[in-house]
């Protein structure tokens, strides 16, 4: 597939890599050569420098015969200009724009994204999604990563596992013998730092890192059987009032329970918005890394930290010092993916990547069939995804067990109707259900050809 | 034609207006049969309309270079060269008054602060009428001089723009086609005086329905709209309405609260917004509220050794005197509710007078008819403690509230502090007059609070004093009346019209 990705900053260069590790055809399109350069050098894409929104710039990068666009750069204006220049030009069938601007976001539900008005097919905000996915990660504050499926009906968890959980050294298959109700299902595991699809003979040990994909009304057992207690999560500190800190605290303050909510930005004017913007929530100003202001933030009697400024060294900072000062959880951002490694050595509880989120809103729509949403584990390593099953694909109308999933591919949970099931190897996957898979990256491939939709379909 | 009338000097139309005032007691006593008096104003009055008549053919060709510092100037003026003109027919119709009562009276009445050194009882009608008048129409001319410190940033609008104090606010900052300011200013006028006369008119009727006389409403009505508190009677209690039309006259104090209860209230975007959500009303009713609970309550603080359960009526009459009394006060009235000895005998509070002081300081809202601090310095006073709380326990903490609140609380608190030395300086200054002239320190306080925050009444019905208006000196009186000034214009006023900047065009 030919995509131009336009934008080589944080979301654009991630995009670019991701699309282009999976064999696409990339093109990057920036303002700026030097970055431009940078991109062609060290990813696999090419590069055109110029401004995306001009059609002889997009001519230049293929734009006649592309399949996708990204438009990525700062400026939701130029995002937007560059989908309508796409459409109205290029023709380009499928366009994501990057938006950013509350207001333009808002407007996602008054019908603006569309063909005959401003031909955009997918929204994606990095910033909303990051402040999705640190709410998340305060909801289940044993896990180090989580995501919602199935419409929210199941939950994705990451659970570090230790010396006191209880089911340790008991073979899988064995525990759903044991907890035949509980609706969750062990998709993955991490051991020494590899990731993999585990057999239903492989046992948990000590030190592992699981991925649980559960019942969204079971997590609270499910965390008790993997010997992670919930607390409630009362006073919680965010470092950084930019977009994403702005966007957390004002969610939390939404929550019905009454949360007592501290933010620290180091930039005077921004703080000021910040304080304007918020009702309940204590804005201070001052650097988070700064020992007096962290106190002052009552660090030590604090439920959650996170540290979502722009900088990831000082996020990563910021986490251990508070960690440090007694707080009982931090959450870092963490933009670099190879700084992610460094969460685990640090005793960091939870980090949150917003390139996994944004580009699992993008893979969507490159995926074939009905891929409802997918979300990217590890550095790439893997993937969750969900999809419809149609009547087309190979596998529907057959029993699990008759079913050839490569070595790498794991099902989690199904949707049959409304009801969420766990699987079983003598459940029928029927037309219209909404299955679940694990897959490591390297049978994401095969996965689509199951999923594949025939060309009848059309 | 009104064009024209827009272009003559302000001081020269409030002569002529003044002039033309007179007219109106010369009716009245004519119709009363009471010729001499009726002579007296007439005389005056066609004197004083003459004499505007030629200074308005004389100046008319003259336009101001710059209009907003001249209508200020003439505003001060105002307050200087007006009085002598509205004491004239005093002199006629009462032969036994001297020039200097006279003028002090009528200082007093365009001040709104309703001193009198004449007893009420042996005055004509129609001399009571003119008290009442002067005191009504300095109440528009407070509201209508607002227009024009609001155009200046002063007079409680400099807490909006704390930096531009003093200097003239870009009138069109869009950049959209310009009217001429004194037309702009005549419309507002307009609009001001059919809504104030209209009041005044309204308040008049309801109150005779509610059992006054004729003047005595009429009177009462331009009192308490004009915040002057001159009445015809000995007091507020011997009306014959009663409690009915204390609670008529309730009403017409709230409006005192705030400007915007008056169209056309100066001071753009932060007069719009929902009416509760005002800062003013909310800071009046919050006082009104929390003095009256704290006067109730103390009852059974005093009476913790008396026994038996207490009287609910008592309670009721205790509640009402003390709410009409203190709001009466806070809008620097200074009409007593006839319940008021009531709730000095409920709450059995020590020295309850004092209270009313501290309200009359702190006074109503901005660009209302009320004197004082002004709600809105209260309430930037307010902000900046409340913010200071917080950044006890969070030093580094940021306020919310977005830029206008921000600004509130920083530059705007500063300069309401400010205003609040140079009140209390004010005080201070006349308080230390007066005591040279001999009063002693209580009276002299007393007095001083009652001329600077333009609350006449409040030296007798306070009762800290033995002595009255009219007990007092000549020296003490001139003192005082020009305390009255100040007070009137705020001394902040007086500084920016003083300061060097507006010597520079």
């Amino acid at each position: 597939m030919k995509v131009i990705v336009c934008g080589a900053g944080q979301v654009g260069w991630q995009i670019a890599r991701h699309l282009a590790g999976e064999g696409n055809t990339v093109t990057i399109v920036d303002s700026n050569a030097e970055l431009v350069r940078r991109a062609s050098e060290v990813l696999d894409v090419q590069g055109v420098a110029g401004f995306a929104s001009w059609p002889s710039v997009l001519t230049q990068a293929g734009a006649r015969d592309t399949d996708m666009i990204v438009a990525a750069t700062h400026s939701d204006e130029v995002n937007m200009v560059t989908c309508q220049v796409a459409h109205s030009v290029f023709g380009i069938p499928r366009k994501i724009a990057r938006l950013r601007a509350a207001a333009y976001l808002e407007a996602i539900h008054s019908g603006l994204y569309r063909q005959d008005h401003l031909p955009i097919d997918v929204v994606i905000s990095p910033e909303r999604e990051v402040a999705e996915a640190a709410l998340q990660r305060i909801a289940a504050p044993a896990a180090f990563d989580t995501e919602a499926f199935l419409g929210g009906r199941a939950q994705l968890l990451g659970l570090a596992l230790e010396e006191d959980c209880p089911v340790l050294n008991t073979p899988l298959r064995q525990l759903s013998e044991l907890f035949p109700t509980l609706r969750a299902v062990v998709v993955g595991l991490r051991r020494g730092g590899r990731l993999i699809a585990p057999d239903p003979d492989d046992q948990l040990l000590a030190g592992d890192r699981i991925y649980v994909l559960c019942h969204a009304g079971d997590v609270g057992r499910t965390l008790d059987l993997f010997g992670k207690a919930t607390r409630r999560q009362e006073r919680i500190v965010v470092v950084g009032g930019g977009s994403v800190g702005l966007a957390v605290a004002q969610a939390l303050e939404a929550r019905p329970e009454r949360l007592r909510i501290r933010l620290i930005e180091r930039n005077c004017a921004r703080a000021e918005v910040a304080a304007d913007a918020l009702h309940r929530t204590i804005v201070l100003n001052g650097d988070g890394l700064d020992i007096d202001v962290l106190q002052e933030a009552d660090i030590d009697r604090t439920d959650a930290l996170l540290a979502v400024t722009e900088d990831d060294r000082t996020n990563l900072l910021v986490s251990v010092r508070a960690k440090q000062l007694g707080c009982r959880m931090a959450i870092a951002l963490v933009n670099d993916p190879t700084l992610v490694p460094l969460t685990e050595a640090l005793d960091l509880d939870a980090y949150i990547n917003p390139r996994a989120t944004t580009v699992s809103s993008i893979l969507k729509h490159i995926r074939h069939g009905l891929v409802r949403a997918t979300y990217s584990l590890g550095d790439a390593e893997a993937e969750l995804i969900e999809a419809q099953v149609l009547s087309t694909s190979p596998i529907a109308g057959h029993l699990l067990r008759e079913i050839a999933f490569p070595e790498g591919v794991l099902v989690g949970l199904l949707l049959k109707g409304k009801e969420v099931v766990r699987p079983h190897p003598d459940h029928r996957i029927d037309e219209g259900d909404i299955i679940t898979l694990f897959a490591l990256a390297g049978d994401i491939p095969e996965v689509e050809r199951l999923l594949q939709v025939s060309v009848d379909y059309f | 034609m009104l064009t024209r009338l827009a272009r003559i000097p302000m001081l020269v139309i409030l002569t002529g207006v003044s002039g033309l005032a007179m007219l109106v007691p010369a009716a009245h006593a004519m119709a009363l049969d009471d010729h001499a008096v009726g002579r007296a104003f007439l005389q005056s009055g066609g004197m004083v309309l003459a004499g505007a008549l030629l200074l308005a053919l004389a100046t008319a060709g003259r336009p101001a270079r710059n209009p907003a510092r001249s209508h200020l100037r003439g505003l001060v003026l105002a307050y200087a060269l007006l009085p002598p003109l509205l004491g004239l027919p005093l002199l006629g119709a009462l032969p036994a008054i001297t020039p200097f009562d006279a003028w002090f009276e009528m200082v007093s009445s365009l001040t709104t602060t309703g001193a009198t050194v004449l007893a009420p009882a042996d005055l004509p009608p129609s001399v009571h009428l003119w008290r009442g008048l002067v005191g009504w129409a300095g109440g528009l001319l407070v509201l209508a001089g607002a227009g024009i410190l609001a155009d200046l940033n002063l007079g409680g609008f400099e807490l909006y723009a704390p930096r531009a104090l003093g200097q003239q606010r870009a009138l069109s900052p869009q950049g959209g086609p310009l009217r001429d300011p004194g037309l702009r200013r005549l419309d507002r006028m307009h609009a001001l005086l059919a809504a104030y006369a209209g009041l005044t008119g309204l308040l008049w009727i309801v109150l005779l329905i509610a059992g006054d006389p004729g003047l005595v409403a009429l009177m009462h009505a331009m009192a308490v709209l004009s915040t002057s508190g001159i009445t015809p009677l000995s007091g507020l209690g011997a009306a014959p309405s009663g409690l009915t039309g204390e609670m008529i006259l309730f009403l017409a104090l709230g409006l005192a609260l705030s400007r915007r209860f008056l169209p056309a209230p100066p001071g753009g975007i932060a007069a719009t917004g929902p009416i509760w959500r005002d800062p003013e009303i909310r800071v009046g009713l919050t006082i009104l509220m929390l003095v009256s609970a704290a006067m109730l309550l103390h009852h059974w603080v005093a009476r913790l050794e008396a026994t038996g359960p207490a009287d609910p009526v008592a309670g009721l009459r205790a509640l009402w005197g003390a709410l009409f009394t203190l709001l009466s006060f806070l809008t620097t009235t200074g009409f007593e509710s006839s319940a008021w000895t009531s709730t000095l005998t409920w709450s059995g509070l020590g020295a309850a007078e004092l209270i009313l002081l501290g309200l009359a300081i702190i006074g109503g809202g901005v660009a209302t008819t009320a004197g004082g601090v002004t709600l809105l310095r209260v309430y930037a006073l307010f902000l900046l403690a409340r913010r200071e709380m917080e950044r006890l326990s969070e030093p580094s903490s940021v306020g919310g509230g977005g830029p206008a609140a921000r600004q509130m609380r920083g530059e705007g608190a500063f300069v309401a502090f400010v205003f609040f030395m140079l009140f209390a300086l004010t005080l201070g200054v006349v308080n230390l007059a007066l005591a040279a002239l001999g009063l002693e320190f209580e009276t002299a306080l007393v007095f001083s609070v009652s001329a600077v925050s333009t609350t006449g009444p409040l030296a007798e019905v306070s009762r800290l004093v033995p002595l009255g208006w009219s007990d007092l000196g000549t020296a003490p009186r001139a003192v005082l009346a020009l305390a009255m000034v100040l007070g009137r214009l705020e001394t902040l006023v007086l500084v920016a019209l003083l300061l060097p900047m507006g010597w520079r065009r």
